[in-house]
């Protein structure tokens, strides 16, 4: 085993230990940076299957925060090498009973959403791991409307999923100085949904340019302008979060959902 | 007392000049680096590849230094920011190709002893340099006003 893959490991076991803390930030950073220095992440997985996971429930949702991480900043060939591990990923979820403790129920859902989201990447490899805006995905949209209508038909499956965890979330955070640990998970989320959300908004907007007022896309524009509000409530709870707003930029979304049928296209690129 | 050290290891360690330049301007010192200090070590990138290479190299190992040590990340933040302006095309280059080191920053967090997370300022830098070198519109433009500064303080 080479030097660099030791550091790995150590990185990876120091990141997920059984302290009930956030996943220290630099041990993350060591894994993101060594997928793209060597462009593959075997030895990340590797290295996260060999740690005592099953015997600790805070150690399993912090490895689980570690593989969300290392998926959306890491190397795109991780996002391929996850999907090769998509069995080692789901028998996670299987370890801790779902009902009863609060992580066991925390796990279940977040490694839910991970095995969708790995779903997702492996039918639209055109999308990078934080969902960051590209413009030809919503040009490409236009040109195959079916396309584009399955990519935001499954764009806004996991942003319920993102949803239903938040609120799982919210809802186990109680008055103890160990709530870090679970408000860390949210970290990654904050930037996931709202690069889902900045994506839905230009394919819909790509289609009615296509389409103009299809039927088929009422039913559409009603759910996202429901995934409007969900999300501007996410994001209005996490400001209340000191941890967080020091850490990442929350966006603020305006009080009534944007207009997907105005042809301005004037949506911004995502800035963090 | 850490000058003199500094001075040591730079010999022991067997730096050349211009990486010794680069450490003095991202060491831990609370002051710096001065304007002087870049101006210096830009016009070195638009020497040889060898003094490229190892000023890039070397702010590459300040980017990547422990929590303990955030003054060396946030001071190579200050000089790559000002290389990517008025450094070499190379620069630009070099910064976009590794330009994951400089995303994954915008997390970076280190409570010091008396329980201040210095880590701001680093997500603060990292943040606009992303952004900046994301935007190849603006990116242009500041490179071309900074060119324009530098002949004015030429000319002058």
């Amino acid at each position: 085993m080479s030097r660099a893959e030791v550091d790995l490991q150590i990185s990876v076991k120091k990141a997920c230990n059984t302290d009930e803390v956030p996943p220290k930030r630099k041990h993350v950073r060591a894994c993101i940076v060594y997928t793209w220095d060597h462009k593959n992440s075997r030895a990340f997985w590797n290295a996260v299957k060999i740690q005592p996971l099953q015997s600790d429930q805070v150690q399993s949702f912090k490895a689980l925060i570690m593989i969300h991480k290392v998926l959306q900043e890491g190397h795109p060939n991780t996002l391929k090498d996850g999907y090769r591990n998509r069995d080692f990923i789901s028998s996670l979820a299987t370890i801790f009973p779902s009902q009863g403790t609060a992580y066991g129920r925390l796990i279940n859902q977040y490694d839910k959403f991970i095995l969708k989201k790995l779903d997702f990447h492996r039918n639209n490899p055109g999308f990078n791991g934080t969902f960051e805006y590209e413009e030809y995905i919503s040009l490409r949209a236009v040109h195959d409307p079916n396309e584009g209508y399955d990519s935001i038909l499954q764009l806004m499956d996991l942003q319920d999923l993102i949803d239903d965890f938040q609120k799982l979330i919210f809802a186990t955070i109680h008055q103890t100085p160990n709530n870090l640990c679970k408000v860390s998970a949210l970290v990654p989320l904050i930037a996931e949904s709202y690069g889902i959300y900045k994506f839905c908004i230009s394919m819909l907007r790509a289609l009615y340019q296509q389409l103009g007022s299809d039927e088929a896309l009422a039913g559409l524009v009603e759910r996202f302008e429901s995934q409007h509000f969900m999300l501007r409530d996410f994001f209005t709870d996490c400001h209340g979060i000191k941890f967080l707003t020091s850490l990442v930029t929350i966006p603020r979304l305006a009080n009534n959902p944007p207009n997907v049928q105005a042809s301005d296209g004037g949506s911004a690129p995502i800035s963090r | 007392m850490s000058k003199i050290v500094r001075s040591i290891k730079n010999v022991a360690s067997g730096y050349s000049s211009v990486q010794v330049l680069v450490r003095n301007a991202t060491s831990n010192d609370p002051s710096g680096p001065t304007t002087y200090d870049m101006e210096e070590i830009s016009s070195y990138t638009y020497t040889s590849q060898t003094d490229f290479m190892e000023i890039m190299d070397m702010l590459d190992r300040r980017l990547n230094d422990k929590g303990k040590n955030w003054r060396h990340v946030a001071k190579s933040l200050t000089v790559l920011d000002y290389l990517v302006r008025f450094g070499s095309e190379k620069c630009v280059l070099w910064s976009k190709d590794n330009l994951y080191i400089i995303k994954t920053l915008r997390e970076f967090i280190h409570i010091d002893e008396a329980d201040n997370d210095q880590g701001a300022i680093i997500r603060v830098k990292a943040k606009e340099l992303v952004s900046l070198l994301r935007d190849d519109e603006r990116l242009r433009h500041e490179r071309s006003l900074a060119a324009d500064a530098k002949d004015g303080r030429r000319s002058r």
